[in-house]
C-alpha cells in the first residue's frame, strides 16, 4: 500500500499554516469571506474527487448534495430556528439520503445513467425550489440563518479546518484497501466481479461518502451566506466543482482541494477585469485541461517533490 | 466422490442463435475436467453462465448443492467457483501485489487477516515471487496469465475455471504454465474445469474431457476414448488444420 509520505505531511501543514494566517495580514474582512468560500469549495471539490475520482463514475449532479446540505440548514435555522449546529450533522444525513435516492437504481447499470440521474436530480431539485416557493421562498429562498460562529475570522478557521481533517480522512481512505477496490472499479467492473467483490455496494457507499461531505460543505455555505437560494443547485455548481477536479489532478483528493482555493482566489481577483473575466478565466483553464490533461496541482507537486520521496 | 458442479438442460439463446444446447454434465470433487471444441463451439458462453456472467435461458446449476443460477458473478465467486479470463483483464496502474490484494479483499478471502503476506504468498505461487511492486503494464503474457491465476487463488475456491489459459504463449510458457496448473491440481486439491482448443496440452493434462461443437455436448469421457469418437474428430480433429488459426 502506498502510505504518506513525510514530504506530503509537510507540505500540507505548510499550506493549512499559510490559509490560516493569510487573513490577519489583511486590512478588512473581505479576504476572510473569500477564503472561507475556498475552504468550502475544497470541500466539495475533494469529496467529488473521492467517488468520481477514484471510480470513474462521473457525478454530473454534487450541486445536489451542496444544495440539500444547505437547504437543510436554511430550514432548520430560518423556519424551524434550531441550533446553528444541528445543521451540520443533519445537512450531512439529508445529503446522504440524497444520494441513497440517486445511487441505488443507477449505480447498478453501468453505462451513463448514474452522470445522467444525478444530472436531472439537482435540476429537479432547483425546480422544485420555485414550485414550492411558499416553503422554499422560490427565487430568493430561504434568509436570516443564524451565524455558526459570529466572528468571521474564527468561522473561516472553523471551515478551514474541517476542510483539512476532510482531505485527510477521504485521503487516507483513498490510500487504504478500500481505496484500491475503488481505483480496480475503475480498471474493470467485470474483473471486480470475478475477484469477488460486490461492485455496486462499494460504489453506493462512496458515493455516500462523497455526499456527506458535499452537505456538510453545503450546510457551512449556507451558515456563511446566512442565505440559500435554489442556484446552489445548479448545473453550473456541479460543473465547476469538476473542473476544479480536473485543474487539481484527479484521484488525488489534495490536489482537488489545492485547485479549489487557486481557482476560487483566481475568479475574485478578475473581479477588477470586470466583463473580461469570464474570458480570462476560461481561456486560462482551457490552456490548462488543453495542455496537462493529468492536471495541474498533483503533478506539478509530485514532481516537484519527487527527489525528497 | 461428490458431485461439486451440476449443470442440468443450460441453454443459452441470442436472439435466432442457440449458443449453448441443453448443456448437461456434472464435475466431482478433485477432478480435472476439459471443455473442448472449435471455435464458437460455445465453450466461453457456457463458462460465463457458470460463473454469473450471463443468465442461461434455460436450463439450473448446482453448485456444493446450492442453485446458483441468477447469482450475480461476485456472489458465485464467494460461494467458491472462481475463473479466469481468455484476454487477461489486469487492473493497470496498480502493481502485481494491488492486482492481487483486490480479490484478497472479497468475503470469501475474510479469513486472511493479513492480506498483503496472503497477496504476495500467492504471487510467490504462481512462480512471480519477489515482484510485488513490479507494475502490471510490463508483464509479458505469460505472466499476466500467472497472475489472472493468482487473483483467482485469492478468492479460496473449490473449482477454478481456466478459459484457454495457454492461448497467445509460446511453447516453453506453456510447458511452464502446465506444469503450474497441474500442480495446483496436485497440491490444493482444486477441482479444475479448462478450456482449451490446444489438442497436446489439453489431453496430457486433463482426467476427463466434455466435447462441444455447435453449442452441443457431443461426448463426455476419458481423453484415450474422446480421441477416438467418431463425432469429435468429424467436429474436431478432422478440421485440425483450420483449428490451428489463432485464438
Amino acid at each position: 500500500m502506498k502510505r504518506i509520505s513525510p514530504i506530503d505531511i509537510a507540505g500540507g501543514i505548510i499550506v493549512v499554516a499559510i490559509l490560516a494566517l493569510a487573513p490577519m495580514f489583511a486590512a478588512s474582512n473581505y479576504l476572510t469571506g473569500v477564503l472561507t468560500v475556498c475552504a468550502i469549495y475544497g470541500i466539495w471539490a475533494s469529496s467529488w474527487d473521492f467517488m468520481s475520482g477514484l471510480t470513474g463514475r462521473e457525478n454530473f449532479g454534487h450541486s445536489l448534495f451542496i444544495g440539500t446540505g444547505a437547504y437543510t440548514a436554511g430550514f432548520l435555522s430560518s423556519i424551524w430556528s434550531a441550533s446553528p449546529w444541528i445543521s451540520l450533522p443533519l445537512g450531512v444525513v439529508i445529503a446522504i439520503a440524497f444520494s441513497l435516492l440517486v445511487g441505488f437504481p443507477t449505480l447498478r447499470l453501468r453505462g451513463p445513467y448514474f452522470a445522467l440521474a444525478m444530472l436531472s436530480a439537482s435540476a429537479i431539485l432547483q425546480r422544485l425550489c420555485l414550485i414550492f416557493w411558499e416553503y422554499t421562498g422560490g427565487e430568493e429562498g430561504l434568509y436570516g440563518l443564524d451565524p455558526l460562529i459570529k466572528n468571521p475570522l474564527h468561522y473561516y478557521w472553523f471551515v478551514l479546518a474541517i476542510l483539512a481533517v476532510t482531505v485527510i480522512a477521504l485521503t487516507l481512505l483513498a490510500q487504504s484497501h478500500w481505496g484500491l477496490l475503488l481505483r480496480a472499479i475503475r480498471g474493470d467492473e467485470a474483473t471486480c466481479q470475478a475477484a469477488g467483490i460486490n461492485v455496486t455496494f462499494y460504489k453506493i457507499v462512496s458515493l455516500m461518502i462523497s455526499a456527506g461531505f458535499a452537505g456538510l460543505g453545503g450546510a457551512l455555505y449556507a451558515h456563511y451566506q446566512l442565505q440559500v437560494s435554489p442556484p446552489l443547485f445548479s448545473v453550473v455548481v456541479s460543473i465547476t466543482v469538476i473542473i476544479m477536479v480536473y485543474v487539481g489532478g484527479i484521484g488525488s483528493i489534495y490536489g482537488a482541494a489545492v485547485a479549489a482555493i487557486l481557482l476560487t482566489l483566481l475568479t475574485e481577483m478578475l473581479r477588477g477585469f470586470g466583463e473580461y473575466r469570464l474570458w480570462i478565466y476560461t481561456l486560462t483553464l482551457m490552456l490548462i485541461l488543453f495542455f496537462l490533461p493529468n492536471g495541474l496541482i498533483a503533478p506539478l507537486w509530485r514532481r516537484m517533490t519527487e527527489r525528497f520521496r | 466422490m461428490t458431485d461439486l458442479l451440476e449443470v442440468n438442460g443450460v441453454t443459452k439463446r441470442f436472439g435466432g442463435l442457440t449458443a449453448v444446447k441443453n448443456a448437461s454434465f456434472t464435475l466431482k470433487k478433485g477432478e480435472f475436467t476439459g471443455i473442448l471444441g472449435p471455435n464458437g463451439a460455445g465453450k466461453t458462453t457456457l463458462f460465463n453462465i457458470l460463473t454469473g456472467f450471463m443468465q442461461p435461458t434455460s436450463g439450473t446449476i448446482h453448485f456444493n448443492g446450492d442453485l446458483v443460477r441468477e447469482l450475480a458473478p461476485y456472489k458465485v465467486v464467494n460461494r467458491g467457483m472462481a475463473r479466469t479470463f481468455q484476454l487477461t483483464r489486469p487492473f493497470v496502474g496498480m502493481n502485481l501485489l494491488e492486482n492481487v490484494l483486490v480479490a484478497c479483499m472479497s468475503p470469501r478471502a475474510s479469513q486472511d487477516k493479513d492480506k498483503e503476506a496472503r497477496a504476495s504468498y500467492l504471487l510467490a505461487q504462481v512462480g512471480l515471487g519477489g515482484r510485488d511492486r513490479e507494475p502490471v503494464e510490463t508483464l509479458p503474457y505469460g505472466d499476466l496469465r500467472r497472475l489472472e491465476i493468482a487473483r483467482a487463488l485469492a478468492t479460496r475456491p473449490d473449482l477454478l475455471l481456466l478459459d484457454e489459459p495457454f492461448a497467445g504463449l509460446g511453447s516453453s510458457e506453456i510447458e511452464q504454465l502446465a506444469q503450474l496448473i497441474r500442480r495446483l491440481h496436485r497440491e490444493e486439491n482444486l477441482t479444475i474445469l479448462l478450456i482449451e482448443h490446444k489438442l497436446r496440452e489439453f489431453m496430457a493434462l486433463v482426467s476427463r474431457v466434455i466435447a462441444m461443437n455447435f453449442g452441443e455436448i457431443i461426448a463426455i469421457g476419458p481423453p484415450e476414448e474422446i480421441v477416438k469418437n467418431e463425432k469429435v474428430i468429424e467436429a474436431y480433429i478432422g478440421k485440425t488444420e483450420d483449428a490451428h488459426a489463432p485464438a
